[in-house]
């Protein structure tokens, strides 16, 4: 699903955020990316997402070159992922349902089927009840569980999430993991970039180390 | 990525009934960001003015200046229509064969009409035009000539030119004069209205461009965290742009409409001088109009400037946020 072929990232030519990378993700796996604050996880996800691209080397998504990408079809590769962010990224001006709708929008879905597969992806987090309710009346947690709501509405095979537990306490951040297991049980690719060791050690999945820019584990789920 | 493997016969009907439900989707983003952007318009009535009226403005003057040459050059037709040429006869010549060489112009080639002016039939305009009855009456013997006033067929400066060559050439005829340098002066002013006029349409234009540009630019940076979250999560650079294109639009046709009144207003304001002046010359001038073709034109040009403006502004900005 994700093969990383040798690949680095320079900033203004001098800062290596990313050297040599060399692994692939299966379809279906879930992979954890660990490492401090800085060690390139965040650098990594932005590369997938063709956020940025790469200095040297190549990714392969789904097979395909993702550097080889037009501009003008950027977009549409980018439907195909979902991402959750650390800051949740939600509009304060829109509701969750509204929220949760925008990938559909974007996809010009028909309003009927979007509003159904909005009330689903909000069922399935478990925020169904507050649809009507903007971001800024949710805790953390819930809007953690909006963003996620988004990523997955339409279905993507791949599902990115960046330190989605941050700034949550340990039975939310249980929770949320618990949420992206489900998806992974049902077929999708998850890789979820983290530094709560504790967490990631309980769950067991197959767990990339970095450290500066580096790879330097890359363990099998036990 | 990963899609359902279909079979053929299924994914020729199911791909058409895609490529129409996504038409359907786009006019249906078209159709929503129409009336959000003119929903936010409304809901900033006073800044949304503002930029109407400076739109307004910048397009009031040479739209206005664009009508009075219009106005000039209708006035140049009539000037052109009644161009006319004057046969002045030698002194002496008597009234019999002033009929005689009057009769022998209208014969020439080129010759729409001739009237005859005797040498009393002149003194007598001459002294009602200048006032002067009782210094000329005091004259013993008449010192004006009789003329022949000709109107060409050609009212055209190079045609009046040649006639009037051939016609001093008859016998009897003293002098061939016709008054072309104010026409002609007429012409050039015209000119130079007109390049004026579009200096000035350019220039404004562009005025419109940076007014419409800085606004939807701040709408833009008001709206960053929005564009750029839609970015994130596979927006294109159309479904960016839209909402911007159509308040630039927007801001166009409120523009357009406030010019539109402004110089109907001031048509009405000055109507009733120009009237008056027009009809101190003896001439019945009115300031044109705009009409339907003008007025769906201004309209027509603002708006398109609204959304030129517009789609400069956020491609600036989409330009900026390009993944290195």
């Amino acid at each position: 699903m994700i093969e990383f072929q040798h690949v680095g990232k320079r900033y203004g030519g001098r800062f290596e955020a990313l050297a040599n990378l060399d692994f692939h993700v299966r379809r279906g796996e879930m992979v954890f990316l660990t490492g401090h604050s800085g060690a390139g996880k965040s650098s990594l996800l932005r590369l997938i997402m063709r956020l940025e691209r790469p200095s040297r080397g190549r990714i392969l998504v789904a097979g395909h070159d993702i550097d080889r990408l037009h501009p003008s079809q950027v977009p549409f590769y980018r439907r195909q992922i979902g991402v959750v962010f650390q800051d949740h990224q939600l509009l304060y001006d829109r509701s969750i349902f509204h929220n949760v709708a925008l990938p559909l929008e974007i996809q010009g879905v028909e309003p009927r089927e979007g509003a159904r597969r909005v009330r689903a992806a909000l069922d399935k987090v478990g925020l169904l009840h507050r649809e009507k309710a903007l971001p800024i009346e949710l805790s953390g947690g819930e809007q953690q569980r909006v963003g996620i709501a988004r990523a997955v509405v339409n279905k993507p095979a791949l599902l990115l999430a960046d330190e989605p537990t941050g700034n949550l306490d340990p039975q939310l951040s249980a929770d949320i993991m618990a949420l992206f297991e489900d998806f992974n049980r049902i077929g999708t690719t998850v890789m979820i970039a983290s530094h709560d060791l504790a967490l990631i050690a309980r769950l067991r999945h197959r767990t990339l180390r970095l450290r500066e820019g580096r790879l330097v584990g890359d363990q099998e789920a036990a | 990525m990963s899609r359902r493997p279909e079979a053929p016969a299924r994914g020729a009907r199911r791909h058409r009934t895609r490529s129409t439900s996504r038409l359907r989707g786009w006019l249906r983003h078209h159709r929503a960001m129409a009336l959000d952007s003119a929903g936010r318009l409304l809901r900033a009535p006073v800044g949304s003015l503002v930029t109407m009226l400076a739109i307004a403005i910048a397009l009031v003057l040479p739209a206005a200046l664009w009508l009075a040459l219009d106005g000039a050059r209708l006035l140049d037709a009539e000037l052109t229509e009644s161009a006319t040429l004057t046969a002045y006869l030698a002194p002496g010549v008597e009234a019999a064969e002033a009929g005689r060489i009057d009769e022998a112009l209208g014969a020439q080639p080129g010759v729409a009409s001739t009237r005859l002016i005797t040498a009393d039939e002149g003194m007598v305009e001459f002294q009602q035009a200048l006032g002067l009855e009782d210094a000329l009456a005091r004259l013993d013997t008449n010192p004006l000539p009789a003329s022949v006033v000709v109107t060409p067929i050609d009212p055209g400066p190079a045609a009046m030119r040649a006639l009037a060559a051939d016609l001093e050439a008859l016998s009897g005829v003293e002098e061939v004069r016709l008054d072309l340098a104010w026409i002609e002066r007429l012409r050039h002013i015209g000119e130079l209205g007109r390049r004026v006029a579009l200096a000035l349409a350019v220039l404004f234009g562009s005025g419109v461009l940076l007014v419409v540009g800085n606004t939807i630019r701040l709408a833009v940076e008001s709206r960053r965290k929005e564009i750029e979250v839609v970015t994130l999560i596979g927006a294109t650079h159309a479904f960016v742009r839209r909402p911007f294109l159509y308040s630039g639009a927007w801001y166009g046709l409120g523009g357009g409409l406030l010019a539109w009144g402004l110089l109907t207003l001031g048509g009405n304001w000055l109507a009733a001088p120009v009237a008056a002046l027009a009809a101190s010359y003896g001439a019945s001038f009115g300031l044109p109009r705009l009409g339907l073709d003008g007025s769906v034109a201004l309209i027509g040009c603002s708006m398109l400037l609204g959304w030129l403006g517009a789609w400069i502004a956020v491609s600036r900005h989409l330009a900026e946020v390009k993944p290195r």
